[in-house]
This record gives C-alpha cells, structure tokens and sequence, in this order.
C-alpha cells in the first residue's frame, strides 16, 4: 500500500521510484576479485595485528640482521599496496560513479601494480604509467622509511611499519582524490545523443539513464556541458525523454519544468506515479476516532492516524473488508476522503450557528466535515451544478446524519442571484486535476492550453460569484476558502491575483501548519505579494495529492465598478500574457 | 495517326503483369465477385500520393479477382465465354431486419390447431362460365358486371329463395353488405387480438376496463353528472363520495376551497392534534392485539390459556364511551353540529 | 415545497407510529425550534423552520434536497419510510432487536431475519409490530416489523424468519439513485 503516510510535514525519503530500476553491480571475473569484505572489525584488526607481530619476531629469529629490514619492509608494502587498492575499492562502490567502466579499468590497473610487485617483477616499459608512478613512490618511501628509522630508533618495528603505513595510505588517498577530480572533469559523462538515437526510441531504461545523465549536466552546466550544445537543447531533450518516460504531453511536462526546479522535478514525477494511501474521516456527529477505530480494527483494517494536524482523518494501510461496504461506513461512521481534502475545511474553520456555502459540492466529503465541524446547527448549503453528482451528495449526507442542509442544483456563477449573505463560503472549483495524476492518469496526456484557460476563465467566474455570495459584515465569518485540486499557477495564485483586484478581499493566513508558500513571481508574473500566505501541497513533499488552498477576507460589501472599456483593456492584456505563456 | 500512337504508347507503358504480389493473400469469393484486401495500407504513399496509390491497389486487387474469375469453369453460349459462378460464400449483410411473421387471423390459428390445410394453391383465378362461354374471374369488378348480365331477371315469386313481397335486388344486396360489415368486424376483431387490445364484450362495459378503484369512482361520478340536471338529482348511497381528481373536469361538483395558508404554529397545532388522536386509536389497536395468544402456544398449552387468555379479553375490554365511539373521526374532523 | 395536507401528514404519522410510539410527539413537538414536515415531488421532508425559511429562495427547480428525506408517497397514495429516516427512528424507536454479528451482512443485504440471527429483541413485542434493527454494538441497520412476537420468538424454528425486512443501510449502496 504505497509509501508510509508521514503528513506532519516531515520529508519523506525519495528513494529510487518504482519505475526506477537500480542498476547491478558489476561482476569481475573470479581471479581479479580479492577477499576483503569491508573495514575490519575490532577484534579482527586486533588479531591481525597479533600475527604480524608473531611473524616479525619469528623473521627476526630466523634471518640475519641485514635483511631484516628489508623483508619486512616487502611484507608492509604487500600489505600497504592490497589495504589501499581495497580502499580505492570501497570509495568507487561508495561513490557510484555513473560511468563503470573507468573505475573498473582502475581497479585492473591497481590490480597488475600489486601482481608486478607482489611477484617482485620490475615493471618493463609496456606497464602502464601507473605501475611507473607506484614505482617511485616506493623509491621514496625507501628513502622516507630510512629517514624514520634515523629519528625513531627506539620504537618498535611494528610500530614503524605502522607509521609507514599510515604515510603511504595517505599519498595513496591523495593520488585517488587526483584521480577522481580528473575524472569528474576530464572524461565526458554524457554525450549528447545524436538524432538517429533520438529518432529509434531505444528502451524505457537507456531513457531513464539519460533523464538521470541530462539532469547531471544541467546541475552543474558548466564543466560537464557540451561545447557545442546550448542549454536549450539538453532542456528539450529532457523534455522528450520525461514525457516518454513517464507518458505525459509536452504541453503539461512543459508547464511542470516551469514549476519545479530539475532537482525536485524527477521527484514529484516519480511520486506522482504512486497512489496515495487510502484515507478516511472520522463522522464526528456520530462517533469518536478512537471508538471507529477500534470498530475497524476488530474487522480487521490496519490503519493509523494521519498526523498530528488532524484529530479525524485515518490512514489504512491494508483491509481485509472493502472499506466502502462495512456496516460502519453504511451507518455513516466514516467516509473515504483524501487527505488533502481536509484542508480546505480547516481552513474554512467553519462556527456554529453560521451560514455556509459550498458552491462545489459534488460528491459532499467537505461539505459534510463542514456540517460536522457546524454540529449540525446554523445552515449548510450544497451545492453542484451536476444533477447526477448531486445525488451523492445527498446520499452521503443522509448516511452521515446531517440535517441542517440545503441541497441546490444552480449553477455555481448564478447562485449569488438566488441567495447572498453567507458567513463563508468553500470553493473547491472544478480544475485540470494536475494534482492528481496518480488518480486519473488521464490527465497526464489529455489536458492542453485549451482545458487549462477554460478552465481558468469558469473558476475567475466563480470566485467572483462566491465573493459576491458573502457577507463582509458577518461578525463571524466573511471568508471565502478557494482550493483546487491543481498545482499550476494559472489555476491558482492567478485566479487569486484577478479576486485581489476585482473585488475588496485579502488574502489571510489559511492557518495550516504545513504546505508549501504560493508562488509570488511565476514566470513573467508577479502577483500580489500577499500571496506568500497561501498554501501549496505535493505529492513528493507532504505525501498527499497536489493541492492548492487559499484564504480571502472580504471586508467590503461594494462590488468596484470600472469603466467597461479599462475591463476590456485588461483582459485582452492577459490574453497576450496567455499568448506569451504559450509561446 | 498521332493520337492513335500516343494512346498505343500509353497502353504499352501501362500494361502490367497479371501476376501479383500479395503480402497476405486476397480472400476471395468468386459468387458474389467479392475480393477483400486484408493487407495495411502503405501510409506514406498513401498519404503523398493517395489517388494514384488506390488506383494501383485497386487495379491489382481487380487483376487477382479476375484471376481468379478465369480459373472457373467455363462454357460457350452464343459466341460469348461465360464462367459458371459457384455459390456465393460471403453472407451479404440485410440493410433491414428481417420481417416478422404476421399474426395469424383466428381462422388461420383454428386452421392450424385442426390440420386443415386449404388447397388454394393450385387453384386458378378464373372459373370457366357455362352461360355466358367465358372465363370468369373469381372476384373484382369483372365478376360483378358478369354476375349483373348473368341475374338481370328474376323470378319473384320463388319460394325457395325469397319469403313474400320481398324485393329481391334490395335482399341480395343487403345480404352482401352484411357479409362485408362481418368480414369487417372479423378483420377488426384479429387485428385487436394481433395488438392485445382489449374489446368490449356486447353490452355493459366489464369491470375489466377499471383497473383501478380510482379508475371506478371516477367513472361512477362522471356518469352520476351526465344527466341533464347534473346530476342533482341522482340518489346517493351512503358515504359515497365524488372522485377526487377529477372535480375540476365534470360541472356540478362542488369544489373545495384552497385553505389558507398555516403559520408554522398553526400547523404544529394541528399536527400534534393529529399525533394524538392517532396514538389514541392506536393504542386500543395494540392493545386488542396484545392479548391473542399465537398459534403455537395455543396448540401446545390447553384449555388453562384459554381461560388466561379469556381473562385478558376481560381485562382489556373497552370502556363505555358514551356514544363516541361511534363517531367517525376520519369523516369530521370539527366543525359544525348537525342537528 | 410545500405543506402536506391533512390525509397525507396523517398518513406520514400513522407510519411513523408503528416505529415510535408515543415517540412521535418528540418529532413534533421539539425544543430546539420548530420543525416542519414538507413535500416535494411526493418526498416528505423533516426539516427546522430556520433552515426552511433561508431555502425558500432557492428556486424549486434548483432546489434538490433538504434537512431530512423520511419517505415518499407511493403511487397508489400510501406512505413508504425511507432508510434515511433511521436518523430519527434509531434514537426514539419504541421497540428493537439486536442482530447477530453474523446475521448482520445477511440483514444489510436484504433479507428477512431468521430465528438464528436474533441476538435481543425488546421485550413484549407484539407480532407485526414495527421495530428497528441494531447490531451487537448497538449500529443502527435498519427497521422492519416482526413477523413473530417476542413470545413466539422462544419456540420458533431456527430458520424461520423473526422479523420483515422493509429497510436497511445497505441501500445507501444497493439504490443510491432510487432512494432519494
């Protein structure tokens, strides 16, 4: 069941996605792999030491004085040379450097120096330069180790052969960092593919790959680009290589790249594919969280809390029962409600006694935490303009107990000809869905401009209506919550901005803990800088479905006239920014 | 000479091989001269080049048809070649669904149930007429003129076919319409079977056309209204009243006034008046029915329940009411006294 | 909207008798506000008079649904209770049964309560008697009248049925388009 619900805003570990296959590691061929298996425990370490020492005192036993030193000096190297090629070893692996072959050459090199100098060979002219170069140090080191033996004659042999030891691994650490450096910035990682590869699409992961390659470069365009390539040319063939790779159009990836930067990109994409966890709410009308789930538990549901940020919601992890069909949610002790779904009502924070309206009510889970948070008092109006939705509504409502609602068909941008004067009103406009790919991917290939700007002039329509419908001079109320279940700007902070200068609201605090800022400056946009106070949620960040809340206080009843013709003007200037934008 | 070379010119860089090559073989059938090409389209040349590409196609999917055609058998009539078809394979679509058989008449429905079978068939149109040496078909204009040359005399006076002083022309021409109004009748009568439509037996309407009380009452009212006093003076029976939907399409119903509106205080007076006097007649309801024993307990207990039982009835027996009870609370509901 | 006449509120109340009992007066006569029955499209509603008189400017053409649905008229003019009124019969109910947990998806499916589901049942109930159903844990499911009095209950077969289904909360899911 997905990934573990961590909604208290803490981040949740990206790993690798599902899609996301880790490459093996490479194999060797049986006579180059050495048996060494890590760092050395403590006891191990301590049992070697023991045996080198045994050994020397039994060398020094048995050979004359002369070679003593020499012998011993082999018996370090030997083990000096295997400890650091072990080591270069383990920082490869640690690394995971995208390229193997080279570290692998590295180790076959390492690998001759030690069979060269533990066979006692001198290196000839076809060994490599690295042969060549361990060949001199060891000179010096000669020299080195015969200096040592001048200053500390009174230490043990062990402990010089300690000493030296500690002074080659370090020169070695030094020559590998060398190394590393020159091939971080000399080899060419990635080479651009030319346009016979881009044109035979080769397999989902060779894409995923160069998605990984590409994203490298442009993290540090500078050093790994390619001359000859400008930047817009990697970007485009990201582009591509992500809408095959994860089956969107180019139009969505394009105005996704715009949102995020590279580095969270692959991140929401990956965690868009993943569902989220089912959730559901406590009826607080008719029973306590811990009392449901206890009752769910002994039908055998395992779930948890969502967080701390709620006392209502649920998470089930797994359930024996379909959790739509148990004579809890046919008694309307709970309903399945997505996480994200909560927010927006806690925002709302709705009183007692008031009247509220929710002009997107379809299929009735906000509308009916709203009603439970109102404990059936004061006036809840529903309302969809979808006759069969509607239904649902209704539905819902009778299950979960709630009798102080009106249920109204009107379409949501006349409602205010009908009735006015509410304390708040909740409007969860219709929307693209971006936020919720992992529901529908439908959304990934069939939204375009058209459905995005369509989509944007009926929720400007109806935020104004659901301003039009609220009481500034409620002594309660008078705030407006308008959310959507979309994460681009155009159908979020935009619409806000538009309310900003349309009508006399401000944006308030939503008094949510978590979510992310909205979007201030946005492309060429530059919204009202109020805006900061609206909240933002993501899949990859807060575990839930991509969300967008936002809270307004209307503090005058009067509806700013302007000159027709100003109106006119203004729109056809966002017409040319949607140009822009689309260009 | 010129145009004549050119078109030979044409014909000789047009003539192309009879042999065709085919990815996927044609499926052919040769009886409805039907030859369907499964292979894809080529889309390029389809897309750059579509008219000459689908004449191409078209020509070799003919040539393979035509083949074919020649591979049949084939015969020589009047200097012409003729290949001999097969049957055709290919089931050919219907543009329309398939007819329906008529419904039987009654007749025919009898016919079939006794096995009589009529020999109609063979039988021709026309019978051979000794007096007037002509053939004579059976029915239509033709027979009734020849009938009329046939019978322009009678004899009035013959017992055996007219009773007295009957005019004879006018008989015969009676008893033809009467024959025509039963066939019509009869065709009227198969037809409504063939629909399932109800018709009315002769004489009063059954009580199969009310299907509904409503229906019944409703009916009753407007026929008590059809006279020419609407119905002021048609008794009654007891409790009868006027149907209800009805008043306001039949004159001399007396209409309700429309009640004025209530306040919601009024209508909460009333609905509680309603609840008690509900729960009252509700209560001895329950009250008679707490009494009975069941079945079961009566079988298995014996004459001691009974007795309890009995005592019960005792217990529980209405009071004297004074002569309420009598009063039929659903009928009035207030108002004023009669006396 | 609009008022139920007189036949048809007496009808609405007869039914409601045969679940509640003397109950019925606390529908009526309420101390949080007034509360009214009102019809629509033969739906009778149950709905506070605050909440009736801020809907009455939604047009009837827009308006879908308010406070309470208890039922609906038939088409041969009788009442028919309706699952959603449980909200009211659980609380106030005159007379219940229990069910077993095993019994329980038998009753939420539809079906007549056998001898073998029957966990309590109140006590002197009589036969054809109006009652409302609850699980062990006392979850309202449903309503529907005893085929059987508390009495004959005792000696009843195991397989026969106890008492009538008429409603339960299955049909939130069963008819969600039909019930309302």
């Amino acid at each position: 069941m997905g990934r573990k619900a961590k909604f208290d805003g803490t981040v949740v570990s990206t790993g690798p996605g599902r899609k996301a296959k880790k490459q093996s590691d490479p194999t060797f061929p049986k006579g180059l792999i050495e048996k060494t298996s890590g760092p050395l425990s403590r006891h191990q370490k301590q049992r070697a030491k023991k045996r080198l020492l045994k050994k020397n005192q039994n060398e020094k036993l048995r050979e004359p004085k002369a070679k003593k030193s020499k012998v011993s000096k082999e018996v370090v190297k030997r083990e000096k040379i295997q400890s650091s090629a072990d080591e270069n070893e383990e920082e490869e692996d640690a690394d995971e450097t995208p390229v193997e072959e080279t570290s692998e050459e590295e180790e076959q090199d390492n690998e001759e120096v030690e069979q060269n100098q533990s066979l006692g060979l001198k290196s000839g002219p076809a060994d490599s330069d690295d042969a060549d170069s361990s060949e001199e140090e060891e000179e010096n080191e000669d020299q080195d180790d015969s200096d040592d033996d001048g200053d500390d004659d009174n230490l043990l042999p062990i402990e010089k052969a300690n000493k030296r030891l500690k002074k080659k691994q370090e020169k070695e650490r030094k020559l590998a960092e060398d190394e590393m450096k020159d091939i971080a910035t000399h080899q060419d990682i990635f080479t651009f593919p030319t346009e016979e590869e881009l044109a035979n699409p080769t397999s989902l992961k060779d894409v995923q790959q160069r998605i990984r390659d590409v994203i490298m470069v442009l993290s540090d365009f500078k050093t790994l680009r390619d001359k000859d390539r400008p930047r817009v040319d990697y970007m485009e063939l990201l582009k591509a290589d992500l809408c095959t790779y994860f089956s969107y159009n180019t139009f969505l990836m394009e105005k996704l790249m715009q949102i995020f930067p590279l580095s969270e990109l692959l991140e929401y994409l990956e965690a868009s594919e993943v569902q989220r966890p089912m959730t559901l709410r406590t009826n607080t009308l008719k029973t306590r969280r811990r009392d449901l789930a206890q009752a769910l538990i002994n039908r055998g549901v395992n779930l948890d809390p969502i967080g701390k940020w709620t006392k209502i919601g649920l998470v089930v992890y797994s359930s024996q029962v379909p959790m739509g069909a148990t004579p809890e949610y046919l008694a309307g002790h709970y309903i399945l409600q997505g996480a994200s779904s909560l927010l927006p009502v806690m925002a709302l924070d709705p009183k007692e006694n008031e009247r509220i309206l929710d002009m997107c009510a379809a299929p009735g889970g906000k509308a009916s935490h709203i009603a439970a948070l109102m404990k059936n008092t004061g006036v809840l109006f529903a309302n969809d303009i979808n006759q069969d939705r509607i239904k649902a509504v209704i539905g819902n409502f009778h299950r979960l107990g709630i009798v102080n609602s009106v249920i109204c068909s009107y379409d949501g941008r006349k409602i205010s000809s009908a009735i006015k004067g509410f304390d708040r009103v909740l409007l969860d406009a219709p929307c693209t869905g971006t936020g919720v790919v992992a529901k529908d991917p439908g959304v990934k290939t069939n939204k375009d401009e058209v459905d995005v700007q369509r989509c944007c002039t009926l929720q400007r329509e109806l935020l104004l209506a659901a301003i039009d419908c609220v009481n500034a001079r409620s002594k309660t109320g008078g705030t407006i919550v308008y959310s959507t279940c979309s994460i681009l700007p155009e159908e979020n902070e935009w619409i806000v901005d538009y309310a900003l200068k349309k009508r006399d609201v401000k944006v308030v605090p939503t008094g949510l803990e978590f979510g992310a800022e909205g979007f201030t400056n946005y492309r060429q946009h530059r919204f009202h800088p109020s805006l900061k106070l609206t909240r933002r949620f993501y899949p990859h960040v807060h575990n839930m479905d991509g969300f967008f809340v936002a809270k307004l206080k209307k503090f005058s009843n009067i509806i700013p006239k302007k000159d027709t013709q100003k109106d006119e003007e203004e729109e056809e200037e966002e017409e040319e920014e949607k140009e822009k934008d689309s260009e | 000479m010129d145009v004549v070379n050119a078109i030979l010119e044409k014909n000789v860089n047009s003539n192309k091989s009879i042999s065709v090559h085919k990815d996927l073989e044609l499926e052919i059938d040769e009886g409805t001269l039907l030859a369907s090409d499964y292979n894809v389209f080529d889309k390029e040349n389809l897309r750059s080049s579509q008219d000459t590409y689908l004449k191409n196609l078209t020509r070799d999917n003919v040539q393979v048809l035509i083949n074919k055609i020649w591979m049949l058998q084939t015969e020589r009539v009047d200097e012409a070649i003729v290949g001999i078809l097969p049957k055709p394979v290919f089931v050919l679509p219907r543009a329309r669904s398939v007819p329906k058989p008529k419904p039987l008449t009654k007749w025919q429905q009898f016919a079939k149930e006794k096995g009589i079978t009529s020999k109609k068939k063979n039988k021709s149109k026309v019978t051979w007429d000794e007096e007037l040496e002509k053939w004579i078909p059976k029915y239509g204009y033709k027979k009734a003129k020849a009938d009329e040359q046939k019978e322009w005399l009678v004899e009035v006076n013959d017992p055996t076919k007219f009773t007295n002083g009957e005019d004879p022309f006018t008989a015969s021409k009676t008893a033809k319409r009467e024959k025509q109004a039963k066939n019509e009748l009869q065709r009227l009568r198969n037809l409504a079977k063939a629909k399932n439509v109800k018709l009315p037996r002769v004489g009063i309407p059954s009580t199969e056309h009310f299907r509904d009380a409503r229906q019944l009452a409703a009916a009753t009212t407007i026929a008590r209204a059809s006279t020419a006093s609407v119905g002021k003076f048609q008794s009654r029976l007891p409790k009868e009243k006027d149907a209800k939907d009805i008043a306001s399409h039949v004159p001399g119903i007396k209409k309700k006034r429309k009640e004025a509106p209530l306040s919601v205080v009024q209508e909460k007076q009333r609905n509680k008046k309603l609840a008690e006097s509900i729960l009252r007649s509700k209560s001895t309801i329950l009250h008679v029915d707490a009494p009975v024993p069941s079945t079961k307990s009566a079988k298995s207990s014996n004459s001691g329940g009974k007795k309890k039982s009995s005592k019960k009835e005792g217990k529980g027996a209405k009071k004297p009411k004074g002569g309420k009870g009598k009063r039929d609370l659903r009928s009035k509901v207030g108002g004023r006294k009669r006396r | 909207m609009k008022r139920l006449s007189e036949e048809r509120t007496k009808l609405v109340f007869e039914k409601l008798t045969k679940y509640l009992g003397d109950n019925l007066k606390v529908l009526i006569d309420r101390p949080d506000g007034t509360y009214c029955f009102r019809e629509r499209k033969d739906r009778v509603y149950y709905v506070s008079e605050k909440i009736l008189s801020l809907a009455s400017t939604v047009g009837s053409d827009h308006l879908v649904s308010l406070g309470t649905c208890f039922g609906k008229f038939t088409k041969s003019g009788k009442f028919r209770l309706h699952i959603t009124a449980l909200n009211y019969l659980a609380p106030h109910a005159q007379y219940k049964i229990w069910v077993k947990p095993s019994a329980e998806q038998q009753f939420l499916y539809g079906h007549h309560i056998a001898k073998s589901g029957l966990g309590r049942i109140t006590e002197n109930t009589p036969q054809y008697q109006g009652i409302v159903v609850f699980s062990m844990n006392d979850l309202p499911l449903g309503f529907g009248v005893t085929s059987k009095s508390t009495a004959d209950c005792k000696h009843a077969d195991p397989m026969s049925t106890i008492c009538f289904h008429q409603a339960d909360i299955g049909e939130y899911i069963r008819s969600e388009d039909t019930l309302l």
